[in-house]
């Protein structure tokens, strides 16, 4: 009884126009959905049901992932290795950008040091040169430096990052003096001011700049194209888009490796959710 | 004393960590910097040393029809994508503010696209695009067209433009949301008095106190459309023709298909010249200093 009569008082919330309105907007939100819902149902059916069947209907099977860790593998397209190769890169990098960037960023936002505001406008200047720009001379370093071909070329150059120094600085600035009058009497260390202090009142700009660095390292497709040839050195990204020019006949096992290449992107977002959404609105103010 | 000290402690630790950044950034950012500078005037095949031929490469590049085209392809792009993406996203804006209970749900649906793999979703939509695919079976139901979105000059961009549009609405959606929620209730109040309509609620006090917003989504169009790569590469591959041929393409086939990287850097800094001033005008174009008063 009292359920129906909340759910009377929530229909007449709106007039029929806000609801049909409402409505629009849900589903319009599904449908963006829809890319990621055709991926995974045909990921898991055979190839030649792929394109005459219906979203939900065909014979499903994990065939093609089988076929991706297993045949694969002997037409000289390690997908395991790949996979791995794309983790181990992924998270060094993140790691070492968010250990980086927090230290930096403390420092600029709340240490007093000669050249403090000349370092801060060197960091915006970094972020207005589009870093595109940049690619063919990179190449040209990691060539001289012998690195072309090996995971050093795909973490080196990615370590630190000015945009996530910028960005940790904004949200360090804002923090009141007192935490840090608190630390300095307790004799906190450097260490144990940014991971004990800092770090635990910010977590939002974190989880931002972990989730981008995770999705722009795990993603990243230009660099790796250029800078790695070998396929059983190559991330999952380029192994990939390389299987699917030379095999595109094959779009079940195309489909499965997308998903693996997605699904980790998708877990993270869907995970962090809440501190993406906190965050999010932090990056727009 | 003490405070003397600890002061110069403060100082140096700040100084050693800001120092570390600019030891990497002398490595992987000055460096390559001055080395695209002297690619740029120099002739270079990768292994030799360079030459210098001064403006040669300019000249070159600027006579390079095919380079013209991919900087024309830019604007094609931006004429398609500008308007969907605007539009989408202001009815993401909107929506947002409509729906109270789900919003989170809903923001996150749209932003899903957004932080995903663009390998992998190019890569599914070069299926869901294919002839035979989901897309063209279900237009073919319902009105009989089949539409050959990769092999016509036009459509091809269009189909870029549409996955691109699907991917940023989302972030874009949620920027003009946060501009909707710094606008005052009263002003929509004040204007209902008045008996303005709808629409024209919307084209005098809602676009125009969304200026600063819309005109960093406007930004952020340009700069996607000047950094397009991916999806042009899988999709496409560039063509038919050239005419999906992204200036990030042109660059990476000049540089490592035909072996020219001193031509390839020239592209380089003049694409990013390009972006720049398209940034400039558009500014100068549309962005307005609006207060409230």
């Amino acid at each position: 009884m009292r359920a129906a009569e909340r759910i009377g008082k929530l229909l007449r919330s709106r007039s029929p126009r806000g609801w049909a309105a409402t409505v629009c907007i849900y589903a319009l939100a599904l449908t963006w959905l829809y890319p990621f819902l055709w991926m995974v149902a045909a990921a898991l059916k055979p190839t030649a049901q792929i394109y005459n069947t219906g979203l939900f209907e065909g014979d499903f099977t994990l065939d093609n992932f089988r076929f991706l860790f297993a045949t694969a593998d002997k037409l000289d397209r390690p997908f395991l290795q790949a996979m791995g190769i794309s983790l181990l890169v992924t998270v060094s990098v993140t790691l070492s950008v968010l250990l980086s960037s927090a230290f930096i960023a403390f420092a600029l936002a709340r240490l007093r040091f000669p050249g403090r505001k000349l370092f801060g406008d060197f960091l915006l200047l970094q972020m207005v040169i589009p870093t595109t720009m940049f690619i063919l001379p990179l190449f040209v370093l990691i060539k001289q430096l012998g690195l072309l071909n090996s995971l050093g070329a795909l973490i080196l150059p990615f370590m630190m990052s000015g945009w996530g120094i910028y960005m940790m600085a904004q949200s360090f600035k804002a923090m009141p003096e007192e935490y840090f009058d608190a630390a300095r009497l307790d004799r906190a260390s450097l260490w144990q001011t940014v991971t004990r202090v800092v770090a635990p009142l910010n977590k939002s700009i974190i989880a931002i700049v972990a989730l981008f660095t995770f999705t722009g390292t795990w993603d990243n497709f230009l660099w790796p194209l250029i800078a790695i040839s070998d396929t059983d050195r190559m991330p999952l990204s380029v192994l990939l888009a390389t299987f699917s020019k030379q095999y595109g006949g094959y779009a079940g096992p195309v489909m499965a490796g997308a998903v693996l290449q997605t699904l980790p992107l998708v877990l993270l977002f869907v995970l962090f959710r809440r501190h993406f959404l906190q965050g999010m609105s932090l990056t727009l103010k | 004393m003490n405070r003397r000290r600890r002061l110069s402690r403060e100082s140096w630790i700040g100084l050693s960590l800001a120092l570390s950044y600019m030891v990497f950034t002398a490595i992987f950012w000055v460096y390559p910097f001055f080395w695209l500078a002297r690619l740029s005037v120099t002739q270079w095949r990768f292994f030799d040393e360079p030459i210098f031929t001064g403006t040669r490469n300019l000249v070159m590049t600027l006579q390079d029809p095919q380079f013209l085209q991919s900087l024309l392809n830019v604007l094609r792009f931006l004429v398609m994508y500008v308007p969907i993406a605007f539009g989408g996203a202001l009815v993401v804006a909107f929506g947002l503010q409509h729906v109270g209970r789900g919003k989170a749900f809903v923001a996150l649906c749209f932003l899903l696209s957004n932080v995903s793999s663009g390998v992998a979703l190019s890569l599914v939509f070069t299926k869901i695009f294919s002839s035979t695919g989901p897309l063209n079976a279900l237009l073919f139901d319902w009105l009989g067209i089949r539409i050959p979105w990769t092999t016509h000059p036009t459509l091809a961009m269009l189909a870029i433009a549409l996955v691109v549009a699907w991917k940023f609405v989302g972030y874009y959606g949620l920027i003009l949301y946060s501009g909707l929620l710094t606008i005052p209730k009263d002003i929509y109040d004040a204007a209902r008095l008045d008996h303005a309509s709808p629409l024209t609620r919307l084209a005098r006090i809602t676009l125009p106190l969304l200026n600063a917003q819309l005109m960093m989504v406007l930004v952020f169009a340009i700069l996607v459309s000047f950094g397009l790569f991916t999806e042009p590469f899988l999709i496409t591959g560039g063509g038919p023709g050239d005419s999906t041929m992204p200036p990030q393409m042109m660059i990476y086939e000049t540089a490592f298909r035909r072996l020219q990287p001193s031509h390839a850097a020239m592209m380089s800094i003049l694409v990013s010249v390009a972006s720049y001033a398209l940034i400039v005008i558009a500014r100068r174009l549309f962005e307005r200093k609006v207060t409230l008063a």
